[in-house]
């Protein structure tokens, strides 16, 4: 577990965190979201102990990360940022293997540990020779998020990561992260300032704005009662509403009975897919399968409004 | 029409065949004060000059072979047969010119030799760097042409040349004064590193001290060489005098020891802005995934900052040893020795062969200290 209590930070005069106190649950995808310059990645900063701050307390797993050698608290803790910022001069395999090199682990366990990575994060093992400037920002992000895993810490702190990607490479990447998130229940701190993809990842997410915490909660409770008019803004405003379908599974609709139609979509793609697929094929009601295409059941349009309409 | 595929070296051979036709290649003079009689390269042995003139015709039909492998060895031949055919033709040259003449007469190279030297050496520099070769093949290229030199001189080719009777005149101090001139240089560099390094570290901890200490630095480098050797001439007598440990030492006003602190002040300014610049353009973002993930200040600085600066340092290093081979001539004034007391001794004695023997081994020990230098950057810059 993760708490800061009472924290505050200046930068010459100027609060970039103002007390602010946060409980991370140990197993948590903690999003911390906010516009630019409000503060949270001087949060995230402070917890690998990369910032100090002026006031407050700081602890993991109950002890105060300033009584211990920042050296030996960062090597317990994953960090990756936007850059990547690989070492230029080392290969991929190099880069990927430096905790545990500084952690002094055995040639035996560092080659076993690359080979579990690379087929953990999907890498080609051809790539593993290489150096950064020879990968495209997506493989360099790739071999950045495996560094961070390398040496196996309970806690990744990640800042803006997949900020600088193209879709199709931060798509692939969140999938991975979410996958190996929900497999390893490592303690994973994300810092964006994109909604779509804290939706997409987050089990809980704070909301800050100017070096303040507004708003903490499950991603459904704070798109369902967001704290006031700036947690509305930034969420999406007008849209809220289509954000809110995107974190329910078909699945949750889906009545028994046979339809009509001869659309079908699959039952852990979101009501927003659904939605879509609907307005895209002039259709009210869709056909359900399960991953392995039996059929669930159907789908409709009266449901998903409905559905809103009760909440 | 044929198409020029290499601009340089029909530029090289066309300077040559001016120099040929337009300069003298020796210059006879009964003693050093005459001003002498200009020769052309027409004088040596059919045999020497043939090889000279074909060598350059070469170069001017090389400039249009399209294919670069062909047109880069066959370069390099040909620049051979310019070499071989101006230096042994010179010595023959002077051989025959000698012998009837009193021991005052002088046989000096002429401007002729002089470009015919410049254009061989800039063909095959240019060949080498367009065929690509290796490090090793540079290193066996340069070699040969080395020992073939040496083994014309050792042969007694040049030995009717004034530049080489100059040399074998002083040839028992030479020795002594190529060793003396690299002392100089050497002690200069590693006192600049001893300063320089703890400044680099100063100016990069307070950014506020920067432009301080690089405005000084600055100020430092435009005084004169032969001024600051002055200038530095009384304080030292006085330190000397003041403090017996100093004079037992051996630093005094003159000789090597403010000769030394001259070249050392002179190396300040490149060396700590190279070094500077070369640690702050490290990457931040390198910087700061290191701090992320545990290094401490030591091992950052061995395994991230210092081989990511290595190019910008040894680029700094290069232009302070070089700088520093060519202003160490000027030591010799203050009686610091090194290869400048050829120099000086040669104009005040109006030998300007004597000049040569100071001066050709400075610019030898130049490109040798660039190369060296080009060398370990090629090492350090492999992957990055």
């Amino acid at each position: 577990m993760i708490e800061l209590r009472n924290v505050s930070k200046n930068f010459g005069g100027v609060p970039a965190v103002y007390d602010f106190s946060l409980k991370i649950e140990s197993g948590a995808f903690f999003v911390l979201i906010g516009p630019s310059g409000c503060g949270k990645s001087t949060v995230l900063r402070m917890i690998n102990a990369m910032i100090r701050p002026d006031k407050g307390e700081i602890e993991i797993h109950g002890q105060d990360i300033h009584a211990m050698e920042p050296e030996r608290l960062r090597r317990g803790i994953g960090y990756v940022i936007q850059s990547a910022g690989l070492f230029p001069h080392w290969t991929a395999a190099d880069n990927v293997l430096v905790v545990p090199r500084l952690l002094k682990w055995s040639k035996v366990k560092c080659a076993a540990r690359l080979d579990a990575l690379v087929a953990l994060l999907r890498i080609d093992p051809a790539l593993l020779d290489r150096y950064p400037r020879q990968l495209s920002g997506g493989q360099q992000q790739r071999i950045g998020v495996a560094r961070a895993l390398a040496a196996d810490p309970s806690i990744i702190l990640m800042d803006e990561p997949f900020a600088a990607l193209d879709p199709v490479s931060r798509a692939a990447l969140q999938d991975e992260l979410r996958a190996i998130h929900a497999h390893s229940g490592k303690t994973i701190v994300f810092v964006t300032h994109d909604m779509d993809e804290a939706l997409r990842l987050a089990t809980r997410i704070a909301v800050m704005n100017s070096g303040r915490l507004i708003q903490t909660g499950a991603p459904a409770s704070v798109l369902q009662a967001p704290a006031d008019d700036f947690v509305r803004d930034f969420l999406g405003g007008d849209a809220l509403q289509l954000r809110l379908l995107d974190l329910v599974p078909v699945r949750s609709l889906t009545k028994a009975g046979k339809t009509g139609t001869t659309e079908t979509i699959a039952a852990e793609a979101s009501l927003k897919n659904a939605l879509n697929l609907m307005l895209a094929r002039r259709r009210s009601s869709l056909c359900v399968k399960d991953e392995n295409g039996a059929r669930l059941g159907e789908i409709s349009l009266s449901d998903i409004v409905a559905r809103h309409d009760a909440t | 029409m044929p198409k020029v595929e290499d601009r340089v070296l029909l530029l090289l051979s066309g300077l040559g065949f001016a120099g040929v036709f337009l300069g003298g290649f020796l210059n006879f003079a009964p003693n050093r004060l005459a001003s002498g009689v200009a020769s052309s390269l027409f004088r040596a042995p059919d045999f020497e000059a043939a090889a000279a003139i074909t060598g350059l015709c070469g170069v001017t039909l090389l400039s249009f072979v399209p294919d670069q492998k062909l047109r880069s060895y066959a370069t390099i031949l040909a620049a051979a047969l310019i070499l071989w055919g101006s230096l042994a033709g010179a010595g023959r040259v002077a051989a025959l010119l000698m012998p009837s003449a009193s021991p005052a007469a002088r046989v000096s190279l002429g401007p002729a030799f002089w470009i015919l030297m410049s254009v061989s050496i800039l063909a095959i520099v240019d060949a080498v760097q367009r065929g690509k070769f290796g490090f090793f093949a540079r290193f066996g290229i340069g070699a040969v042409f080395c020992i073939g030199f040496f083994l014309m001189a050792l042969a007694g080719d040049f030995d009717r040349l004034s530049l080489a009777r100059e040399f074998l005149d002083n040839r028992s101090v030479f020795l002594i004064e190529l060793l003396r001139h690299i002392g100089l240089v050497g002690a200069a560099i590693v006192f600049a590193l001893l300063i320089g390094v703890p400044l680099t570290m100063l100016v990069s901890r307070k950014k506020t001290m920067a432009g301080f200490v690089f405005v000084s630095l600055g100020l430092l480098q435009t005084i004169p060489s032969i001024a600051l050797f002055g200038v530095l001439i009384a304080p030292m007598s006085k330190l000397s005098e003041k403090f017996p440990f100093l004079h037992a030492l051996g630093i005094n006003g003159t000789g090597p020891a403010p000769a030394i602190l001259a070249l050392t002040l002179y190396s300040l300014l490149p060396l700590v802005r190279g070094f500077y610049t070369g640690f702050s353009e490290v990457a931040m973002e390198v910087k700061e995934a290191a701090t992320a993930i545990g290094f401490d200040a030591r091992q950052m600085f061995i395994e991230v900052e210092l081989p990511l600066a290595a190019p910008a340092l040894l680029a700094s290093l290069r232009v302070v040893a070089i700088q520093a081979i060519g202003l160490a001539s000027v030591a010799a004034l203050i009686g610091a020795g090194g290869l400048g007391t050829f120099i000086f001794q040669g104009i005040g004695q109006y030998a300007l062969d004597l000049v040569l023997v100071g001066a050709l081994p400075v610019i030898l020990l130049a490109l040798l200290a660039n190369l060296v230098f080009e060398t370990l950057l090629g090492l350090a810059r492999r992957n990055l």
